[in-house]
């Protein structure tokens, strides 16, 4: 949208921003709100937007009741290697349905597409009994394995590589680079958005999940933090205030990672346009 | 483009090479577990999981005749047809309205797509709380503009509509970050150009923005009906597939059966459709609706 | 492509192989006592579903039990909720890594006699001579089917009325004396329900989540069966009865209440429910008896809680009677015999006075044994919630026969869950009580019928 605006007409803009951005925030706030209000504080009519005796007792019991410094852990350990190794693949695999030439191109990177279309929950039930098989329940490689190749990441790498200007990758092929050279030294540093934007991609979405994680540890201590908050749940004795303690501790990493690489996701699209 | 290497076999291996890790993680967690859900639905099986006999596509014929197979699709229809449209217009709204060039803009484009950083469980949850009919926040503002109270998960209409907001807003981030992206590569000079023909804001917005953002919506169409046909926890949390099955998308039934009745054949079978089902809807997004998308 | 096929062909033929298993064995291959002269294992693993307070009570006990030996090392370990940790035995038990014990919800019976997974505790009651004359007969009845004891009842619980005194007061109801009946607890409800001026309701006079064990609670104590075959006691439930005049009586009170406007409907969310309560929307409730301790606290200062009696027909027979729910855990045959032999010290380490006691004060649950309640921390218990009283009178006056020990069904969840739409069908006026009811009893036989194929 144009540039010279009225004070008038900027005053507008801001309060709708603000506005907009308090109403998507909102229950984070509310959340936040609730984790420093006590049980009965809660359990009240009308309900209470801001707590009267603020309390850390909540978060003291969220520390108490679960592991949660392992859950992070945990949880970081599964992301971060879920993002290295579909950084490795989506590279690898991006690389070459742009620089190579070969048979079958296309429909291998139909095939790649494809698996966008498939559905996890059609293949999650044979999925847990090979990692059982395998022997892998209750580990990091089971828990971060099966997500190491991803077609999003794939296609949004090569439409990052397709953006390279022809001369650089002629000029490193006459120097005599061979294909693993020219990935590293010219393509990998000119898409360094579309890389942080997989990676972030990637890391959030892993930290996100419940399903796989519920199904796949026994151990408590193997856990990640989402299985944490559902387990704050079920106790016979209904605590909101726990509950939101515990939100906020798992959210609030997610949170400040979202602020570092935020510029980072955009530009990366930007780079990475989906224009067909 | 063109590497030059020698003959078509050492260039495809060599590319296979590349590709070989994706295509083995592919082969092992995607395509063979899709076979062996296939496979299991050919069979009944025990409720520790065991095959018993060979069912053969009965299990199909079954599902395909149920009244809850046609439930399900309804509700997992209109759950979509609420939540993906809705969803991505008002991203774009969203995003036109923070694609100013102001001081301080990244704090309000944070704040607006900090949903990516809400796992669903946790989304769930926090709307359950707002959702809730005599302690939530939502009826007790209605109250006081003088509303009844809406039985926000009670009632089988609202029940999909307000499992529809929270995944709208559970998307929202996302949705947002990419729509920034495609607004930030549409040319300043086409605006300055129309405002000087006398365009109005409506007809920047429908003429220019809209066409050339068009590539980015269309593939926020496809991943977002992708994840909302897929969507579990949500209805786990907030409504269990109910009242009265309204919300049992395929998906939840698929759990149920699975996971709670123990019908692992059974289970797989829809397994199967869901993703057939999947499969056809995109295809045909690409088929009728993306030649429509306005490429640059 | 060719060479992508056969290796495709081999995964699937792989993947087809391992996993697959052969036909299904028959039913019931319960576990054999291991001999009394094996020695118990060292270390065993028992998962279980307690989170919170009641999951600090469980590592209280097996801190206890490992304190007070030195042979043998329990490890706990907490796998979500019940439905959950069964999902889960499942894929454990197919890769051999069952656990030595483990809890199992009340109605994971049918399906844990039917897995041929299970050493029966009897066994090891028969064994040992061990002596059960002191056990609460309406626990131990629930698990013992066929005169055979498969589980150690572990936490128990059942429902009673939670109610608000002070509203009473206000309402000019006694306060001591809570509604008996159905037909009490409509008129109670009816007094006890506020409205403002502009005719929105400020406080319900009841509510009641939809909730299927709430159901088959007001079945018991209405003396009806739920499934056939003795409630599936006598042998093998064949398909459900509750779609009878009893079950249409308690739907149609149900449905009356809530027409009326003096009873609340909370839908599924039990959480939702009991905040309701604490939160004075209504002035009575029905809940778990394992609720009692969180409603004390949340109320306190707030208004004074009374209980009493889960209301029945004005015309139940006099053999209704309330049935236990909860949990209850077994002991695992996969496991080698040490680890059995380790399990069963444990369990009867679980089941002595001083333990149930224990547990008891730290959890609300019932405790299992009657000397239990001799015991310091149950006598301090009595003093502190003297409402607990009503739920322990309720279950020693409940006579014992099939309709209050409860059913037996290999596909309970799914029929609990059958019968929440059942009544959601009811109470949102899609479907008249007896339609409801019969159409959920047909889907639940259908069920049945499955799973008695497989399991035969």
């Amino acid at each position: 949208m144009p540039v010279r605006v009225s004070p008038a007409r900027r005053a507008l803009v801001y309060l709708l921003l603000a506005l907009a951005s308090l109403a998507v925030v909102f229950p984070l706030l509310l959340a936040f709100s609730y984790s420093f209000m006590s049980e009965s504080e809660i359990a009240t009519y009308p309900p209470p937007l801001l707590p009267r005796a603020p309390t850390l007792d909540n978060y003291a019991r969220v520390i108490a009741t679960i592991p949660i410094g392992r859950y992070l852990v945990n949880s970081f350990v599964v992301s971060a290697l879920v993002v290295l190794g579909q950084i490795i693949t989506a590279s690898l695999a991006a690389f070459a349905f742009v620089f190579l030439e070969f048979r079958w191109k296309t429909a291998l990177f139909f095939i790649f597409l494809s698996t966008l279309m498939v559905p996890w929950e059609a293949t999650i039930i044979p999925n847990y009994m090979t990692i059982r098989d395998l022997g892998w329940l209750d580990t990091y490689q089971g828990l971060a394995v099966p997500f190491m190749a991803t077609a999003f990441g794939t296609f949004l790498l090569r439409q990052s590589f397709l953006q390279i200007p022809r001369d650089l990758r002629d000029a490193a092929v006459i120097d005599g680079a061979g294909p693993l050279r020219l990935l590293a030294m010219v393509v990998i540093p000119l898409a360094r958005p579309a890389l942080g934007t997989v990676a972030v991609y990637g890391f959030l979405s892993t930290w996100n999940q419940y399903f796989w994680p519920l199904l796949v540890t026994n151990q408590t201590l193997m856990r990640t933090t989402q299985i944490g908050v559902v387990q704050l749940r079920f106790e016979e004795t209904l605590r909101w205030g726990l509950l939101m303690a515990g939100v906020m501790m798992i959210a609030l990493p997610t949170l400040a990672l979202l602020v570092l690489g935020q510029r980072q996701l955009v530009r990366g699209l930007t780079a990475g346009a989906v224009k067909g | 483009m063109t590497f030059p290497v020698g003959r078509a076999t050492r260039r495809l291996a060599i590319a296979l090479v590349f590709l070989a890790p994706s295509l083995v993680l592919f082969a092992a967690f995607v395509f063979v577990p899709l076979t062996r859900t296939l496979y299991i639905s050919l069979f009944f099986t025990t409720p520790t999981g065991r095959l018993a006999a060979f069912a053969g596509l009965e299990q199909y014929v079954e599902l395909l005749t149920s009244a809850l197979f046609r439930s399900g699709i309804l509700a997992s229809t209109l759950f979509a047809l609420y939540a993906v449209p809705f969803g991505i217009a008002l991203a774009l709204l969203l995003a036109v309205l923070a694609n100013q060039r102001l001081r301080g803009i990244n704090f309000f484009r944070t704040l607006m797509s900090s949903t990516i950083a809400v796992s669903a469980a946790v989304g769930s949850l926090l709307f359950l709380m707002l959702y809730n009919p005599s302690l939530g926040l939502l009826n007790y503002l209605l109250s006081l503009l003088g509303l009844r109270g809406i039985a926000w998960l009670q009632d089988p209409g609202s029940a999909v509509v307000s499992l529809s907001v929270t995944t709208m807003w559970l998307v929202l981030g996302f949705n947002i970050i990419v729509l920034l992206a495609g607004l930030q590569g549409v040319p300043e000079e086409l605006y300055e150009a129309a405002k000087l023909d006398g365009a109005s804001g409506a007809m920047l917005f429908f003429r220019i923005t809209v066409p050339l953002v068009s590539p980015f919506l269309f593939f926020l169409l496809v991943v977002d009906t992708i994840q909302v046909l897929q969507a579990f926890t949500q209805i786990h949390v907030l409504t269990r597939g109910g009242p009265v099955d309204a919300t049992r998308t395929i998906v939840y039934s698929l759990y149920l059966d699975a996971f709670q009745n123990f019908q692992f054949g059974f289970a797989s079978a829809q397994a199967f459709v869901l993703f057939l089902i999947v499969l056809v809807l995109t295809v045909l997004q690409f088929r009728y609706i993306e030649p429509r998308v306005h490429y640059q | 492509m060719r060479r992508t096929l056969t290796l495709v062909t081999a995964f699937v033929l792989a993947a087809a192989a391992c996993g697959g298993g052969g036909p299904a064995g028959p039913g019931e291959q319960a576990g054999k006592a291991p001999d009394k002269s094996v020695q118990p294992a060292s270390k065993i693993v028992f998962w279980h579903s307690m989170s919170g307070v009641n999951g600090d009570a469980v590592n209280r006990m097996v801190e206890n039990f490992n304190k007070s030996q030195s042979k043998i090392t329990v490890e706990a370990i907490f796998q979500g909720a019940y439905d959950d940790s069964l999902s889960k035995l499942n894929t454990a038990l197919a890769s051999n890594s069952a656990p030595t014990i483990i809890q199992v919800f009340d109605i994971g019976q049918r399906f844990m006699i039917d897995s041929g997974e299970i050493v029966p505790v009897q066994a090891f009651v028969d064994r040992d001579k061990y002596d059960t004359s002191d056990f609460e007969p309406a626990v131990i009845n629930y698990y013992r089917v066929q005169n055979t004891l498969y589980s150690m009842p572990f936490n128990s619980s059942s429902s009673i009325l939670y109610y608000n005194k002070e509203a009473f007061k206000e309402a000019g109801l006694d306060p001591e004396k809570p509604p008996k009946t159905f037909e009490e607890v409509t008129d109670y409800a009816k007094k006890l329900t506020k409205k403002d001026a502009s005719g929105q309701t400020v406080r319900y006079g009841f509510h009641q989540s939809i909730y299927g064990w709430l159901f088959e609670q007001y079945m018991a104590v209405s003396g009806a069966l739920y499934a056939d075959n003795g409630n599936g006691r006598d042998a093998r439930a064949g398909k459900v009865v509750f779609n009878d005049a009893k079950g249409k009586t308690i739907l149609d009170w149900w449905k009356a209440g809530v027409d009326g406007g003096y009873f609340w409907n909370p839908g599924i969310d039990n959480d939702g429910s009991a905040n309701a309560f604490n939160a004075g929307k209504s002035a009575m409730y029905v809940e778990s008896t394992a609720r009692l301790r969180g409603h004390i606290n949340a109320t306190a200062g707030k208004f004074t809680i009374g209980t009493g009696r889960y209301p029945r027909p004005a015309n139940a027979p006099a053999d209704g009677g309330n049935i236990i729910g909860g949990a209850s855990v077994y002991i695992m045959k996969s496991r080698p015999a040490e680890e059995q032999q380790a399990a069963w010290e444990f369990v009867k380490f679980i089941a002595s006075p001083p333990t149930q006691s224990q547990f008891q004060a730290d959890t609300g649950y019932y405790p299992i044994r009657k000397a239990a309640y001799d015991e310091g921390p149950s006598k301090e218990w009595a003093a502190k919630y003297p409402q607990f009283l009503t739920a322990v009178d309720q279950i020693r006056q409940a006579p014992q026969n099939r309709a209050t020990n409860g059913a037996v069904i290999g596909v309970f969840a799914q029929a609990r869950q059958r019968i929440q739409k059942a009544i959601e069908e009811v109470l949102l006026g899609k479907s008249s009580t007896k339609d409801a009811l019969d159409t959920a009893a047909a889907d639940v036989n259908a069920a049945i019928d499955k799973y008695n194929k497989t399991t035969k």
